[in-house]
């Protein structure tokens, strides 16, 4: 038998509304804007930087999916990427085009999921493409999408970070790179009438050059908030290594002019007086790569360490970071002598095509003698792959020269220290240089 | 993305659904008669025979004017029961529809699949529920209410109020699919770029061959698999004697023209970088197995994932090197033998693949309008629709409206594609780990499929369980209708139009094959039904 009136249950149930009221207000009403406003969640919110407007820009039609689906997001999002699997297996690239775009409207915050699908259409989806142009346009689709992460992320520095990467190292270093990097200036998309895209090239820059924009954008963005894809030492000197792309990408499209040259010291710039003087915390306290004997001196009293220490962790750092090579070849490469010595070897070749063989000769040599001088200015560089290989092809070309002429070796030779100290090599070296020359 | 009409044998699907039909019939009458014989002794026989003509003479007096009444009386009902609120709805789609599918726009021929298939799938999915929820709970309700009482009290005959509520509800799922397919017809207009409409809203009306392979040494054989998860087209070897050859039946001039309109979409595959800058060499050869006369026409490069169409013209010409002269040759004259064309597809560039499956080559008629394609799609979703509402009112006959509900719309997720293709699995044992019931055991007992289970009685008694159970899911698979029939947005999404023996044929088919039988079974359902137990 129940005891109470309807009276009297309408006041117990009103009175427990009331009571159950007060703590959902406690915690979730929401902000004025004004700092410590709201409830509990909101201030929360406000202190951990979790609100929508400060991770990025809001996007209603992701807000109105989110609260349409109510608690049913996680299910819905499984779907669809059970569906975007499903699509990509059976190549149906437009329906994956607009799935993976309904996930991220449920999971626009969720980082691994803009890295996952921007690599899966920037990489594996471009590669299923025969064309190159048809590739170009998933590569910038990959592009795209995670710039649009970017806006929706605008503090995470992963997402700019991946932008540059498609930007720089996707379209600089496929094995399509030549066209891929000349349809970044002259979109191969007739609407674009021979001009770059303009969504992801407006200044209509090279690829690496707008990545080191990225890659600046990347450091802004870490400078305020951690990132988690590699050392922080590493990740901070992309700008200066875009730098150097772009500048051993020309000498790639085999320009040996002023312009390379000024690519190149812009590069050397970057490194000592940009990227060199960042701070980096090491177990043995602040490190600073281009240190002075005074810098490490100062660091080291700063972080109450001994100088033995500090001089250890730089040096452990610059080793991690290969920042003297870096800084080294950018300088080496930035030398009008370097930049002669490029252009003779690359002539030497051009001219044996053409069958000039003593006119190769001639300008093979002078380009050895340059090489050779760089070498001795610079020791390190004897070490590097690539200034060993320029040197023994160079080597290869001029004894192959003496050998069509049918004339004997002098005794001695520029670079000849070279080809001595890098015989282990010579069986690799030589392989490119038939296949490039077409020797049997 | 696959697209592979199969063609429908509808003599084959006629016999078998009146073998099916016929035992159905007869299970029922059995029983019937059993059930009248326990309970009338006798007189039992008399009971069922007489039911049995006086439904068939109800049958057979069925009066045109009546049932319209009792159609008319279904739709002021449906409308009472504000049924058209799904406009709303479906307003509220369109209206925001853009929002969440606008990508893909530098391509507008992905982009135009994606909107026809949304438009279409959208109309399907909102009907579905209304005539769904109509179907099942008109009558009960009206039993409830015993409005049922005022009819059943007049001339008319319950055969008649059982195919009125079927012809009421369809009329008005009718409606709302004609505004809905309007509206949607004038959105896809509205959301494809004027520029490109001529050239993405089409109807292609594409003639299928049969396709075989020969292998890399020029025998019958199969194509390669390049390691594609996706086993849908196999792959041909570039510059040796592999080939894809086509078999197309019914070319004759009449049918084609002078200009024979071939489109391909054909894979590639790599091995080597090659020419970058260009894709994949791709040659058609006619042959003339009779006469061995085999001739080559000019190769092209292919256009993955798009149309590529090439142009024959009836006068062909090849060099011919015995004559050392250039010879001409009649496409029809020549090449095609007593109708069958004959068309051998290679890849020219070495170590490269090509890919290919039997809708990849089509011979392409003259296009029809994209409504044509469009309007037979949603006669698609108007059989489908018919076959929900034969479906609701005769569960409805004899259960109430939450069961009748409840029981169609199992009907309908279990004649969708994951979960025939999932019957289809276990039916056709595919399933590792033995049936269900073993499964279930193995999913306690943390067994993989791989590990043996012990002989013993415990493996006999999941063994025997399994057999019922598989049968039980076989007479469910033959028993369910197959929804994915009605499904015809693949075709218009991808610009071809819908055809009569692979798409509109099945569907037709199923709706009737369910509609006849169940009309007798709602019929003598409400019959028998004590209409005063609600």
């Amino acid at each position: 038998m129940n005891r109470f009136t309807s009276q009297q249950r309408k006041l117990v149930y009103l009175s427990a509304i009331v009571v159950l009221l007060i703590p959902i207000i406690w915690l979730g009403m929401p902000a004025t804007g004004e700092s410590g406003s709201g409830g509990k969640l909101a201030q929360l919110r406000q202190q951990y930087d979790l609100g929508e407007n400060t991770l990025g820009e809001i996007d209603p039609t992701s807000a109105t999916m989110t609260f349409m689906l109510l608690g049913l997001r996680g299910i819905a999002s499984n779907l669809l990427w059970i569906q975007a699997i499903e699509e990509k297996e059976t190549k149906n690239w437009a329906a994956l085009r607009t799935t993976v775009d309904s996930i991220v409207m449920l999971q626009p915050h969720y980082l691994e999921v803009w890295r996952f699908q921007g690599w899966n259409l920037a990489y594996n989806v471009s590669a299923e493409w025969d064309l190159v142009s048809d590739r170009y346009y998933w590569v910038k689709e990959g592009a795209k999408f995670y710039e649009k992460g970017t806006e929706r992320n605008s503090r995470a520095p992963e997402l700019y970070w991946e932008v540059g990467r498609v930007l720089g190292q996707k379209i600089g270093r496929s094995d399509e790179w030549r066209l891929f990097r000349k349809y970044f200036l002259d979109d191969p998309d007739p609407k674009f009438e021979g001009r770059p895209d303009p969504e992801l090239n407006p200044a209509g820059k090279d690829n690496y050059l707008a990545a080191k924009d990225v890659f600046y954008e990347a450091n802004k963005a870490e400078d305020n908030q951690v990132q988690h894809i590699m050392m922080r030492a590493l990740f901070r000197q992309y700008p200066a290594r875009s730098q150097l792309d772009y500048a051993d990408a020309l000498q790639r499209h085999d320009l040996f002019d002023e312009v390379t040259q000024v690519a190149w010291a812009e590069d050397f710039r970057d490194w000592p007086q940009n990227y060199g003087r960042m701070e980096f915390e090491s177990p043995g306290g602040t490190v600073v790569l281009e240190s002075t004997e005074d810098d490490i001196q100062r660091l080291a009293k700063k972080d109450n360490v001994d100088i033995d220490t500090k001089r250890h962790w730089t040096a452990r750092y610059q080793d991690t970071t290969n920042y003297r090579y870096w800084r080294t070849r950018a300088l080496a490469e930035s030398e009008p002598d370097t930049v002669a010595g490029h252009r003779e070897l690359f002539q030497g070749k051009t001219l044996f095509k053409e069958g000039k063989l003593d006119e190769a000769e001639v300008v093979l040599y002078s380009g050895m003698e340059k090489w050779q001088r760089l070498l001795q200015r610079y020791p390190e560089l004897t070490i590097e792959d690539e200034t060993v290989e320029i040197g023994l092809s160079a080597i290869l070309l001029w004894q192959y020269i003496h050998q069509l002429k049918g004339e004997p070796l002098p005794e001695t030779f520029p670079l000849q220290g070279l080809w001595l100290a890098h015989q282990n090599r010579l069986p690799e070296i030589q392989n490119m240089f038939n296949q490039e020359f077409g020797i049997r | 993305m696959s697209f592979d009409p199969a063609p429908y044998q509808v003599t084959a699907a006629i016999v078998q659904w009146a073998i099916t039909v016929a035992s159905f019939a007869l299970l029922a009458f059995s029983i019937c008669l059993i059930a009248a014989v326990l309970s009338a002794g006798s007189r039992g026989p008399a009971i069922v025979f007489g039911n049995l003509f006086s439904g068939l003479r109800d049958l057979a007096d069925l009066s045109a004017r009546r049932l319209w009444a009792l159609a008319q009386l279904t739709i002021r009902e449906a409308v009472r029961r504000r049924a058209l609120l799904v406009f709303v709805v479906f307003a509220i789609l369109f209206m925001f529809a853009g929002w969440f599918i606008t990508n893909s726009n530098d391509r507008p021929e992905l982009q135009t699949r994606v909107y026809v298939s949304f438009v279409l799938t959208a109309i399907s999915w909102l009907i579905l529920p209304v005539v769904l929820l109509l179907s099942c709970w008109g009558l009960p309700e009206d039993i409830k209410a015993r409005s049922l009482h005022t009819v059943v009290t007049k001339p008319a005959r319950r055969v008649e109020v059982v195919l009125g509520r079927m012809i009421g509800f369809i009329l008005v799922g009718t409606g709302v699919l004609v505004v809905m397919g309007v509206v949607g017809y004038i959105w896809i207009n509205r959301q494809v770029p004027t520029d490109v409409r001529q050239a993405y809203l089409i109807c292609r009306v594409p003639v299928y061959g049969q396709l075989s392979y020969l292998d890399r040494e020029g025998d019958p054989g199969s194509g390669v698999n390049t390691g594609d998860i996706w086993d849908f087209r196999s792959y041909v070897e570039g510059a040796k004697k592999a080939r894809g050859i086509w078999k197309f039946e019914g070319v004759t001039p009449e049918q084609v023209g002078d200009k024979l309109v071939l489109e391909s979409k054909f894979e590639a595959f790599r091995t080597h970088k090659g020419n970058m800058g260009t894709g994949l060499l791709v040659q058609y050869g006619f042959y003339n197995p009779t006469t061995d006369l085999r001739v080559k026409v000019p190769a092209f490069e292919i256009h993955e994932f798009s149309e590529n169409v090439q142009t024959i013209d009836r006068k062909l010409s090849q060099y011919d090197e015995v004559s050392k002269e250039m010879k001409s040759y009649d496409l029809y004259d020549d090449l095609v033998d007593n109708g069958t064309l004959t068309i051998e597809v290679q890849c020219l560039d070495a170590g490269q693949y090509l890919g290919m499956a039997r809708p990849d080559l089509f011979i392409r008629m003259p296009d029809r309008p994209f409504w044509v394609g469009y309007s037979k799609a949603l006669l698609g979703t108007w059989l489908m629709m018919a076959l929900i509402v034969v479906l609701g009112v005769t569960a409805s006959c004899f259960v109430k409206g939450p069961v009748a509900t409840l029981l169609v719309f199992t009907f309908v997720l279990l004649g969708n594609t994951d979960f025939r293709v999932l019957m289809e699995q276990m039916i056709g044992g595919e399933f590792k780990g033995g049936g269900p019931f073993e499964n279930w055991y193995r999913l306690i007992m943390h067994l993989n499929p791989q590990v043996a289970i012990e002989d013993g009685p415990l493996k006999v008694l999941m063994q025997s369980v399994d057999m019922l159970l598989l049968n039980f899911i076989w007479l469910m698979h033959q028993i369910i209708p197959d929804f994915t029939a009605f499904n015809m947005s693949p075709y218009v999404a991808n610009g071809f139009d819908v055809t009569w023996n692979t798409a509109l044929a099945p569907s037709l088919m199923t709706t009737l094959a369910f509609a006849i039988p169940c009309l007798f079974i709602g019929y003598f359902s409400l019959k028998l039904r004590e209409l005063e137990s609600k």
